[in-house]
């Protein structure tokens, strides 16, 4: 069984450094086919290993670093939390690589396309099975590198280049954070085994713990684009759509929920962080829900989309549920993959447009396409009984259920989301599938691969909802149950159980209609300072720029011109220019001119013979 | 203490004089370029070849010297030649032979007067590993400074436009800290040759003398005077970015890998064993310039487009870590500082090693002529890619592994000291991905008409790839070796 586990990580490995070495070297399909075939194999192993995971599973595979008191192996855990997540990594994963193989057949650089992908997915794996944190730390610090190098995989644009790079180091701030919230916990308790940080956690001072807890969410923030730190993620869409779908989609920009999971008996108590955390998660679910209200490309709608419902996970966390974050992971997930496949899809039909603008009456291009992209849109607006539809309102029930006026605001900005939510899906659905083709494109044919992998996506999608069917709908929720947390398990009256699905579907028949009746038919792009101001994501890079980017080029310029130039350099010549001076002034003292000598020795006797008469007197 | 006896075979002498006689053998045979070539590598592969068999010979395990040598040298001034081995000192001396054999590789086109340059080259070798091995403090000294005159005429000779400016640079500032050094190196010999009698150069003996604050502290300062210039600690660093963009590609390798790490490896071999209170009091100071350095190096590197002078200012930045992690004073922080030694010799090596590649293809070092370089050098870029990745701290490539290390050491005692150091590991991605975008990506600049890697490249490249990769998910091999000289160091250092 070791051996099982250990293959759910070592596949996409082995499949990426031997792509990366030999790659080039083989035939056209075969890179794609053996990339696809290690994720798969993972996604095999996964399966294989699920029977282990009620108990949970462990194995070690070495030490990595020793020294001291400290030690840090190379271990796995595959528990409830772990399992569904690996499974659906590599389920996700494996779908995206076959979508991809068809994606990607014509770029000539595949290789190192399929490289960095099956890389990701073992960093991505090595995050979600880790049983240390420093190990949890080398998954999310590789995926971040995966990210940025996929990001920029189009490199020849510089602007798809720096896009990867403000990713890295966007979210290199907060890594920062959760650097020193693992060398804190180290500190504090001597280990950093997540089993035993858990078990471990009331040893620590409370205020310790929501210090803690803050620096974690901090971690949580950057690699999951919540607020301050999301501003890399609309960006990020300069990669190729697999990669969106993947990466800043399905997995990536998840880990900072799954962290908070897996810590959450750490995070849970203190209830100052849990606050944070909520708040957090619904901020940024309103501000990416505004920022997509206005977006022309259709990668950044669904960007802003992921944005704002994985706010809704950190939501979750922050009211303490951990299997309606989870939840919603698992079926985001799902339908967010394949909403960007279908983009990508969309995008290619158009001939390479990503403006919605240009696009309108697509529906006819290609029928499988618009309905699998539509299945994706109802779950994300929350249509009643998709997955989508589930997740949202345990989440807002959880909130809900709480009952005092932290969280009922909470809820509110959940709800007021919600309907932005529905309302910019449906603008996307009206603006590309509705009216004539205003494009100029001839559609092109779509390959086959990439059109098949989507209907399985969908069926998850909409049904994810039976993993956790809620028992007013005659389920009992089982992800609760097989998370251990039938504590999440809401026990709300019939009658507000009622009326909270109510405002759901209200709120998505309302988002609905207004899109229905200013979106039905296109009456071309209109420009106002409101639409400006969600069109560029509330000015947020301009502004960072003047509060952090220029600053910080400053404070370089200063240590380079001032400090190195200026000071330390300018001294030193200074120091150089003056002694070649003093010899210059000494060396002109001795000129070979035998009168100037005479004159010296005068000088210097008549000296020599006063100081023996001034001592004589003095006597 | 001693294990070793010296009626054993002298390996250590062996590996000592081993480069000196390969530079006899270059001079002997300058009329041929190519037999001096051969004849560098060949005696540095087998110093390399030595050096691991030591390593796989003795037990690393053990406390006390692995080996030693000890004979009487000038008896009339106490002056012994006596060599010693432990476990720092022997990674050290596997990293000297190996970069030692990547700097011959990388500079197999000299035509220059090959022969003094390799012969140069070599005796770096000598004087290096003379440093890393020498326990008696005129010995040392003389290969401290014999360090000086090999990299002096390398820079001077051989180097880009400005090069007397560096060479002369480089010279007047190490030597004006050394010659501090030496005159404290007489006081302590002639103060404790007047408390006992004895009067001795050698190291263990002149732990014992008895000295007030006030000496221990001028002494101090002036055996670090020395030290702090070579790793470089801010503000003795200036001397480093022009070294660096002046020296040819070999130089350069030797600049980074070794001459830098004897400074660190002089501060824990001789500054605090020989004066523990001084150093126990100096360890904020340290601390505070390491900090410093940390970020005003990486502040700097970030402006620069020179890319030697980039890596040069990054290596300022590392090597205040490496101080950071001394200052800490702890058994985690110190095998973390040695670790990132090693680590940050083979990555900087290999930095310099893709950047003497890239100016071989573009023929600048300039990033304004650069851009795009994956186009038509894919194998070479991912090389590229893979140790700024390591630079930078990815974690599972080798320089993480010392960081990491180093940051939990120094958490341990002095939270707030690594909380700040983190933030220099954000910086260090900043100024290592402006040199990436530079280098490898944006639009191709012009066609490049060389061909990817030569097989002789290939060469040079894939052992610091395995290496870079083995010592950041591996590294145990070479904290074992560490752990107990470490520890008698700290016991030692501090009373």
């Amino acid at each position: 069984m070791a051996q099982l586990l250990a293959a759910i990580i070592l596949l996409p490995l082995i499949g990426g450094v031997f792509n990366a070495c030999f790659g080039s070297r083989l035939p056209r399909p075969v890179p794609a086919i053996l990339a696809s075939g290690a994720v798969i194999g993972s996604f095999l192993a996964c399966l294989g290993m699920l029977p282990e995971a009620a108990e949970g599973a462990r194995t070690t595979l070495f030490t990595w670093l020793n020294s001291g008191g400290f030690r840090a192996d190379v271990g796995l855990l595959f528990d409830p939390l772990s399992s569904s997540m690996a499974l659906m990594v590599t389920g996700v994963a494996s779908l995206i690589h076959l979508y991809a193989a068809g994606y990607m057949e014509e770029d000539e650089d595949q290789v190192r396309f399929f490289a960095l992908l099956n890389l990701f997915v073992f960093a991505m794996l090595m995050i979600v099975l880790a049983d240390n944190l420093l190990l949890m730390f080398l998954g999310w610090e590789g995926v971040g590198f995966c990210s940025y190098g996929l990001i920029g995989f189009w490199y020849r644009k510089s602007e798809n280049a720096d896009a990867g790079r403000k990713a890295f180091i966007v979210t290199r701030i907060g890594d920062l954070f959760f650097t020193i919230a693992v060398l804190w916990l180290f500190a504090l308790l001597g280990t950093i085994g997540i089993e035993e940080i858990n078990s471990r956690v009331l040893e620590i001072d409370p205020t310790v713990v929501t210090i803690i807890s803050l620096l974690l969410l901090g971690g949580a923030c950057g690699k999951s684009a919540q607020l301050p730190l999301m501003s890399w993620l609309p960006d990020a869409m300069a990669g190729p759509t697999p990669v969106s779908a993947l990466i800043h989609a399905a997995t990536m920009v998840t880990a900072g929920v799954y962290l908070l999971c897996r810590l959450f008996p750490l995070v849970s108590l203190s209830p100052i962080a849990m606050g944070a955390i909520a708040l957090v998660g619904a901020l940024t679910a309103l501000y990416a829900a505004t920022s997509a209200l206005c977006q022309r490309e259709i990668k950044r709608v669904l960007a802003f989309s992921t944005m704002s419902q994985v706010g809704y996970m950190f939501m979750a966390v922050g009211v303490g549920s951990v299997s309606a974050a989870m939840f919603h992971l698992l079926t985001h997930a799902f339908f967010k993959a394949l909403l960007f496949m279908g983009a990508g899809c969309l995008i290619h039909l158009a001939g390479h447009e990503n403006d919605i603008f240009e696009m309108g009456g697509m529906r006819k291009f290609s029928k499988p396409v618009f309905w699998l992209f539509m299945a994706g849109l109802f779950c994300l607006a929350g249509a009643p009984l998709t997955g989508g539809f589930f997740s949202k309102d345990l989440i807002l029930a959880t909130a809900y259920a709480h009952g005092d006026s932290f969280h009922l605001a909470i809820y509110g900005l959940g709800v007021l989301t919600a309907l932005l939510t529905s309302f910019y899906s449906f603008r996307l659905a009206y603006l590309v599938f509705a009216g004539d083709y205003r494009g100029e494109a001839h559609p092109h044919s779509l390959p086959k691969l990439m059109v098949w992998t989507l209907p399985l996506l969908a069926l998850f999608g909409l049904g994810a909802g039976l993993f956790n069917l809620p028992h007013l709908f005659g389920g009992h929720s089982w992800l609760s149950g097989w998370f251990g947390r039938e504590n999440d398990i809401l026990h709300l009256s019939l009658q507000t159980e009622y009326q909270l699905i109510a405002t759901a579907v209200g709120v998505f028949v309302i988002g609905w209609l207004i899109a229905h009746f200013r979106y039905r038919t296109y009456s071309g792009p209109e420009y106002n300072r409101a639409s400006e101001f969600l069109l560029s994501a509330w000015y947020v890079d301009a502004l960072y720029d003047r509060l952090l980017v220029r600053p910080f080029d400053l404070f370089c310029r200063f240590c380079w011109q001032g400090g190195e130039m200026g000071v330390i350099n300018g001294v030193l010549d200074g120091l150089a220019s003056g002694s070649q001076g003093w010899s210059r002034s000494l060396r002109a003292l001795s000129d070979g001119k035998i009168p100037r000598y005479l004159q010296g020795f005068a000088w210097g006797f008549l000296l020599i013979v006063g100081w023996f008469l001034l001592k004589a007197v003095a006597k | 203490m001693i294990a070793g006896s010296s009626t054993q075979f002298p390996l250590l002498s062996l590996l000592l004089w081993l480069p000196l006689a390969g530079v006899l053998l270059c001079l002997l045979l300058r009329k041929s370029a190519n037999a001096c070539r051969w004849a560098a590598l060949l005696f540095n592969v087998v110093l390399l070849g030595i050096a691991l068999w030591i390593a796989f010979s003795v037990d690393t395990g053990s406390s006390g010297w692995l080996l030693y040598e000890d004979y009487s040298w000038i008896e009339r001034f106490g002056i012994r030649y006596t060599l010693g081995l432990d476990g720092i000192s022997l990674l050290l001396v596997i990293l000297t032979a190996f970069l030692q054999v990547i700097a011959v590789l990388i500079s197999w086109q000299i035509d220059y007067h090959p022969a003094f340059f390799y012969a140069l080259v070599l005796m770096l070798g000598t004087a290096v590993l003379g440093v890393f091995l020498a326990l008696d403090l005129v010995l040392f000294y003389l290969f401290w400074e014999l360090m000086l005159i090999p990299m002096f005429v390398l820079i001077g000779v051989w180097g880009q436009q400005r090069r007397v400016y560096a060479a002369v640079k480089f010279f007047f500032f190490t030597l004006s800290g050394s010659l501090l050094m030496l005159l404290a190196m007489i006081s302590l010999y002639l103060l404790h040759g007047d408390q006992t009698g004895v009067y001795t150069f050698a190291l263990d003996a002149l732990k014992q003398t008895e000295l007030s604050l006030t000496q221990e502290l001028i002494f101090y300062i002036c055996f670090m005077s020395a030290f702090a210039v070579k790793v470089p600690l801010f503000p003795f660093h200036a001397w480093l970015p022009d070294a660096h963009e002046q020296a040819p590609a070999a130089g350069s390798v030797d600049l980074a890998g070794l001459v830098l790490k004897t400074g660190v490896y002089g501060i824990i071999r001789f500054a605090f064993p020989l004066f523990p209170n001084a150093a126990e009091m100096s360890l904020p100071v340290l601390a505070l310039l390491a900090l410093i350095g940390l970020f005003y190096a990486a502040a700097i590197a970030f402006k620069q487009t020179n890319i030697k002078r980039l890596v040069a200012y990054s290596s300022v930045s590392h090597l205040g870590f490496v101080i950071l992690g001394l200052a800490a004073w702890n058994q985690t922080a110190w095998e973390g500082s040695l670790l990132l030694m090693v680590n940050h010799g083979i990555t900087s090596a290999a930095l310099f090693v893709m950047l003497a590649l890239v100016r071989q293809r573009t023929g600048s070092n300039d990033l304004a002529n650069m851009g795009g370089l994956w186009q038509s050098q894919p194998k070479m870029s991912a090389f590229f890619l893979l140790f700024a990745m390591a630079s930078l701290g990815l974690p599972g490539l080798a320089n993480f592994a010392g960081e990491i290390l180093i940051l939990i050491g120094t958490f341990a005692s002095k939270p707030v000291w690594a909380s700040i150091a983190v933030i220099g590991v954000l910086l260090s991605a900043t100024y290592m991905l402006r040199l990436v975008q530079g280098v490898i990506w944006g639009p191709c600049r012009e066609p490049m008409k060389k061909e990817d890697l030569l097989p002789r490249e290939w060469l040079l490249l894939i052992p610091l790839a395995l290496l870079v990769v083995w010592l950041g998910c591996y590294p145990q091999p070479l904290l074992d070796p560490i752990r107990e000289p470490v520890t008698a160091l700290l016991q030692g250092g501090r009373p």
